[in-house]
C-alpha cells in the first residue's frame, strides 16, 4: 500500500511537472520586433489608437486554443483591417530578420495575448 | 642646383626658379594632365570605398549590420533597386563626403584596437553607435534619404492611407524621415524605444 501511495505520489508529480515543450516568452525579443515593425504607431499596449490595444486583443482572444496561430495569422497575411474611423486598409505585414521566423512571430502573438488591464 | 639670380640652393630655390629649358606650354599641358591623373586617382579610389564589397571586407560589418540588411528592402525588392551603405552612409556632395570620410578615420581606430570585434562588444556598443548615425542624419533633415525618396513624390493613391496621414503630418511638423524611420535597415540596438510611441509602463 505504502509503495502503491509513493507511486502515485511520483506520477502526480511528473504528471504536474510536465506541460510539455512550451518556451518562456521572451518579452525583451518581443518588444524589438514590435519596434522594428512600428506596431506602437496603430497600436498601444492597453490605449486604443488607429487599431485595438494589445490589451483588447488579448481579451478578443482569451481561452482560445488557436489565439496564437490567429493572430500570427494576422500580422503575417497583410489581411484587410477596420481602422478606428470606420475606414478599411491592408494590415502591415510584421517582418522578421531571418525572414517569416515562427519562433520570433508565435512569441511575438505570445507577448500580445500577455497583455492584462492594470 | 644654385639659383642662378640668388646664387641659393636646395628644393625651394629650385622650385622658385622660372624654367629655362621647358616652354610655358608644355609645363601647363603636363600640369593639366597630371592635374586630372592625380584628381582622378584621388576621387576614384575614395569612391572604392563607397562600394558595398569594402564595406563588408571587414569581418565587424559583414558578420553583424550586413546580415541584417539583406533582409531588408533596401537590399532586395521587387522592382530591383538597391541602396548600398554609402548611399544612407556617406552625404554624396564632394565637401561633406569628404568630411564624413575623415571622420571615418576613427573606425579605423576602431577596427585597430578591436572595439566592436565580436558579437557581444557589437551589441554593446550598438545603441552609441546607432545614436551618433541618427544625430548625423537628423543634423541634415535626412538628405541621404531625400536623394531617393520625397514627400511629395508619395502617392495617395498607391500609399497605404495610415503611412500617408503620418507622412503628411510629419512634413507639416517640418520633421525628416530619421524622426520616425530607424532601423529599417538594421536590427534597433536592444532596449530602444521609437520616440512618440512612448505610453505606459507595463
Amino acid at each position: 500500500m505504502k509503495k502503491l501511495i509513493i507511486t502515485a505520489a511520483i506520477a502526480a508529480i511528473a504528471g504536474v511537472g510536465y506541460a510539455g515543450p512550451v518556451l518562456a516568452l521572451d518579452v525583451e525579443a518581443a518588444k524589438g520586433v514590435i519596434e522594428q515593425n512600428n506596431c506602437m504607431q496603430c497600436h498601444g499596449l492597453r490605449k486604443d489608437k488607429d487599431g485595438p490595444s494589445f490589451m483588447k486583443t488579448a481579451e478578443k482572444y482569451k481561452g482560445k486554443a488557436t489565439a496564437v496561430d490567429e493572430i500570427v495569422k494576422h500580422v503575417t497575411s497583410g489581411k484587410k483591417v477596420k481602422l478606428a474611423d470606420g475606414s478599411e486598409e491592408n494590415h502591415k505585414i510584421a517582418k522578421t530578420m531571418p525572414p517569416n521566423d515562427a519562433a520570433q512571430l508565435k512569441n511575438l502573438a505570445e507577448y500580445v495575448l500577455s497583455i492584462q488591464p492594470k | 642646383m644654385a639659383n642662378l639670380e640668388t646664387g641659393k640652393q636646395g628644393i625651394w630655390a629650385t622650385l622658385r626658379r622660372p624654367s629655362v629649358k621647358y616652354s610655358m606650354l608644355g609645363l601647363l599641358v603636363v600640369g593639366f594632365v597630371s592635374g586630372i591623373v592625380f584628381w582622378g586617382g584621388f576621387n576614384t579610389g575614395m569612391e572604392a570605398t563607397n562600394q558595398l564589397e569594402f564595406c563588408v571586407g571587414c569581418h565587424e560589418m559583414r558578420d553583424n549590420v550586413y546580415q541584417e540588411y539583406k533582409y531588408t528592402i533596401h537590399y532586395s525588392n521587387r522592382t530591383g533597386v538597391r541602396a548600398v551603405c554609402s548611399d544612407c552612409h556617406v552625404p554624396k556632395d564632394w565637401t561633406h563626403k569628404i568630411i564624413r570620410k575623415v571622420k571615418a578615420s576613427y573606425e579605423i581606430w576602431g577596427k585597430i584596437t578591436g572595439k566592436i570585434d565580436t558579437k557581444e562588444k557589437f551589441e554593446a556598443n550598438r545603441m552609441a553607435m546607432a545614436e551618433r548615425e541618427w544625430a548625423r542624419m537628423k543634423a541634415r533633415d535626412s538628405i541621404e534619404c531625400r536623394n531617393c525618396h520625397s514627400f511629395d513624390a508619395m502617392n495617395p493613391e498607391i500609399q497605404k492611407k495610415t503611412p500617408y496621414k503620418k507622412h503628411m503630418e510629419a512634413k507639416a511638423q517640418g520633421k525628416s524621415c530619421i524622426d520616425c524611420h530607424q532601423g529599417i535597415a538594421h536590427k534597433l540596438p536592444k532596449g530602444f524605444k521609437k520616440p512618440g510611441t512612448e505610453e505606459e509602463e507595463e
